[in-house]
């Protein structure tokens, strides 16, 4: 039975927000003087001109001793080193691949910071140039970790653990940077059944679940067998719910998500598409963080 | 349409999807169901109508503007209309320039094919004096953002545009072997467009061997072969075009037919009931249009 | 326009106004998901969307990175149904491309350009609905989409325009008053150090009258730096309250 869910713009029942905006403290635009106390270290997002410190971007001001940087609300990727990063292969060029990490410039992936199939360890050979190809080629999906920034800002990834590598099936979700929280450990087998892999970099990868021993061979082996449908389900309603969260602007980390499963059960997952739905699934959101205090 | 590549790995999943028992599409919908629309008419103020569509992640803006001129000798009697897409460089930085030139005429093609039917709107109330004198509809469809599905989504705009459109009443009047056209500056004293009969494209992608309707970006580039129909709320088939480098049996092709055919019907009462509805609440609505 | 005085004795407008009253202003930001920051401006009748992307990696030929800076790529294009009479084409032409040079001229001066080097950024405004100030509302527009991007500059980048009519400057001109025939002055500063950053002037105005139609444009950019400003504050403390709750 086909579906048409199409609705004029009046009928959104939305309760636009009418509290009045509190404004948050530190809050400061392009422009704003932050301070004129020459003590301090400039971070990311100020600049200086004549003895004073200016704002270059709109967020909130952040204070570690004597460094002082402007945080603002979205932004492309900045990479930092050790973390965790999702990307797709752009090109293969002489020795490397050009990754694209939703960050200023394309990061890259030199040959010698891959893994060879079998766990080898030698230096690489033309051989290994010309099966470049063979591994990874242009739209293919790795996960990585940055090893190195270099000076314009490009990073350079690598994938010298099993955990790391070519991804299988799954789903990639694109989300920004800022609402992906920093943790130790950026890969979660969920108990509902599905795997997620948050990328620093605001790609997050959700796939069926992967099995830890026999799975982890760097992606040289692809499981390209169809996954069953309760799983494909789990999935998808994963999907959905990390997309409802990243439209509210929340956090997005592994118990934020997990109540947002939780919550999304009382819906169907094609439900989940309609805006009042995910409303609603966020205010169920944050009662129960507000319960648990977290 | 971005050009992006995507693994085997990520179109063998959804591939997968679709051919299962219970189909499962990346989102959790079925093969037949629609992403949720939101949609506004009256939105920019110097046009004859506007509409404006949001299907997902695919923003779309249609403006109809009316003007006098003269009509094309092979239809004396008849008004025109004509359609033009741009696609604008906001919705991906590959429209820039001349960018989106080759996909704004192939989505101008297909709805002046499917308007091209006399059964879909009604040119002649257009004529004013056969031979002298039409009303000409310009149709525009500005594209924003693309998330998929964009012939879908121009039509729908484009239709409620139409069903928005206020023609200005024009009396005639003869002297002698003159005639002189007045226009009404009366801002109610107005003709609507009869759209009842104005088709929406539906278009089917053939994904493995199953077809699925309003594909995301991802479907798009997984599909084998697309099917564009332009359907009427009766289930008449106004034009077909078939696009993509996959062949499809004639088979599928019937196939395809039978499910645009009745999600088209669907699709039209769906849509004419929101326009209606959102017409009720008539002054008591403030256009929206992207404030929220 | 016979008939139709510009101002009135009793010192009202075409459309009510005031000589110094500028038009209402609404804005969003955030229009878009795709884009890396957007934003949406409405100053009375003119209607334009602003699209920002970037930084990213040059695209198109690389003969034209810069090695120390970010390259600025603007684009300016009016929707068919803008204007009054249907627009042939929504770019390519003249003024098009000239407002698009303009446009580049201005943001490559407010971004902090040295700290991006070899990368894009593009800045895309579309003029919806025109009726009178197309160039300062798409500045503005776009100044919005470039904060929402968390792209750093130097300042706010706000321009206004301004005429001058039976000896009286008035601020912000619509459609009906720049067809009028009169002098009109188009103005961009950077509103906290008072930098002009882009200045136009058509027609013929007298060089006495020059400084008091300059200062009463520059009055209203800094009354729509305010407005602006306001939104700004407003939608960073919306989204960051909801983020600090699940923190």
């Amino acid at each position: 039975m086909a579906t048409v869910d199409i609705r004029f713009v009046g009928a959104r029942g939305k309760k636009d927000n009418i509290e009045t905006v509190e404004e948050i403290q530190n809050l400061v635009t392009p422009g704003d003087i932050i301070t004129t106390d020459t003590g301090f270290m400039r971070g990311h997002g100020t600049f200086m001109e004549n003895e004073k410190l200016h704002a270059s971007v709109a967020g909130v001001v952040e204070r570690v001793n004597k460094l002082i940087c402007v945080k603002p609300l979205k932004t492309r990727y900045n990479g930092e080193i050790g973390d965790v990063v999702i990307g797709r292969i752009i090109e293969v060029c002489q020795r490397r691949w050009k990754v694209e990490t939703h960050s200023k410039l394309n990061s890259v992936l030199m040959l010698s910071s891959v893994n060879l199939p079998g766990g080898e360890l030698r230096r690489r050979s033309e051989e290994d140039e010309k099966l470049m190809r063979h591994y990874l080629k242009e739209g293919d999906l790795i996960s990585a970790e940055v090893q190195n920034i270099m000076g314009d800002g490009c990073l350079s990834l690598h994938t010298r653990s099993l955990k790391y590598g070519k991804l299988g099936q799954g789903t990639l979700l694109s989300i920004s940077p800022s609402l992906i929280k920093r943790r130790k450990t950026h890969f979660h087998n969920l108990p509902c059944g599905a795997s997620i892999i948050l990328g620093n970099n605001g790609y997050v990868w959700i796939s069926p679940n992967v099995n830890e021993e026999t799975d982890n061979t760097g992606g040289y082996e692809q499981n390209l067998e169809p996954v069953p449908n309760d799983v494909r389900i789990v999935v998808a309603r994963l999907r959905n719910s990390i997309l409802a969260l990243a439209d509210h602007h929340m956090i997005i980390y592994d118990t934020s998500i997990m109540y947002a499963y939780e919550a999304s059960l009382l819906f169907t997952v094609k439900d989940m598409l309609k805006p009042e739905v995910t409303s609603e699934i966020i205010d169920l959101i944050q009662q129960r963080m507000e319960l648990e205090g977290t | 349409m971005a050009d992006v590549n995507y693994s085997e790995a990520e179109k063998t999943f959804i591939l997968h999807g679709i051919q299962d028992k219970f189909p499962c599409r990346e989102d959790g919908r079925g093969c037949e169901d629609y992403r949720h629309m939101e949609i506004e008419t009256g939105v920019v103020s110097n046009t004859s109508g506007s509409a404006r569509l949001r299907l997902a992640n695919t923003d779309i803006l249609v403006g109809v503007k009316a003007e006098l001129g003269v009509p094309s000798p092979e239809k004396p009697d008849s008004g025109c209309i004509e359609f033009f897409v741009d696609c604008s460089a906001n919705a991906t930085p590959e429209f820039e320039g001349r960018g989106g030139e080759e996909l704004a005429t192939e989505i101008s093609t297909v709805l002046s094919r499917c308007y091209d039917n006399s059964g879909c709107l009604d040119l002649k109330s257009l004529c004013i004096i056969p031979k002298q004198q039409c009303w000409i509809l310009y149709i525009d469809v500005l594209l924003l953002e693309c998330g998929g599905n964009l012939f879908d989504a121009a039509s729908i705009g484009v239709k409620a545009a139409l069903y928005n459109t206020r023609i200005p009443n024009v009396t005639v009047n003869q002297e002698d072997d003159e005639m002189e056209i007045e226009l009404s500056d009366d801002p109610y004293d107005v003709n609507r467009l009869d759209i009842s009969s104005s088709p929406c494209i539906v278009t089917l992608s053939k994904i493995g061997h199953y077809h699925v309707v309003d594909a995301s970006q991802k479907e798009e580039a997984c599909c084998l072969a697309r099917l564009m129909m332009g359907v009427t709320a009766k289930g008449t088939i106004s034009a077909l075009k078939k696009e993509g480098w996959g062949s499809l049996n004639p088979e599928s092709i019937f196939d395809m037919m039978e499910t645009g055919k009745k999600i088209g019907q669907v699709l039209n009462t769906s849509l004419l009931n929101v326009l209606e509805e959102e017409e009720k609440s008539g002054n008591k609505r403030k256009t929206v249009g992207f404030l929220k | 326009m016979a008939g139709l005085e510009l101002l009135s004795d009793q010192g009202f407008r075409i459309d009510g106004r005031r000589s110094h009253e500028l038009r209402k202003i609404q804005c969003r930001l955030g229009v878009f998901k795709q884009a890396d920051g957007s934003a949406y401006i409405e100053q009375g009748n003119t209607k334009v969307l602003a699209a920002v992307y970037g930084p990213h990696e040059v695209k198109g030929s690389r003969a034209k990175m810069l090695q120390d800076k970010v390259l600025v790529n603007c684009q300016y294009s009016m929707a068919t149904f803008s204007t009054g009479e249907r627009k042939r084409r929504p770019r390519g032409d003249r003024k098009s491309t000239e407002m698009t040079m303009h446009l580049k001229q201005t943001f490559d001066a407010a971004i902090i350009t040295n700290l991006y080097p070899r990368s894009q950024i593009d800045i895309y405004v579309e003029v919806l609905q025109s009726d009178g100030g197309n160039y300062c509302a798409s500045v503005n527009a776009a100044t919005l989409a470039l904060i929402d991007a968390g792209i750093p500059l130097k300042d706010y980048v706000c321009a206004c325009s301004a005429g001058f009519v039976n000896d009286t400057p008035i601020v912000d001109i619509s459609y009906l008053e720049e067809s009028g025939g009169g002098p009109e002055l188009i103005v961009t500063i950077l509103p906290k150090s008072e930098q002009i950053v882009f200045l136009e002037q058509n027609s013929r105005l007298h060089e006495d009258n020059l400084s008091k139609v300059l200062d009463v444009a520059s009055k209203g950019c800094k009354d729509i730096y305010a407005i602006l400003d306001r939104a700004v504050r407003d939608h960073v403390s919306k989204v960051s309250n909801v983020a600090n709750t699940t923190e």
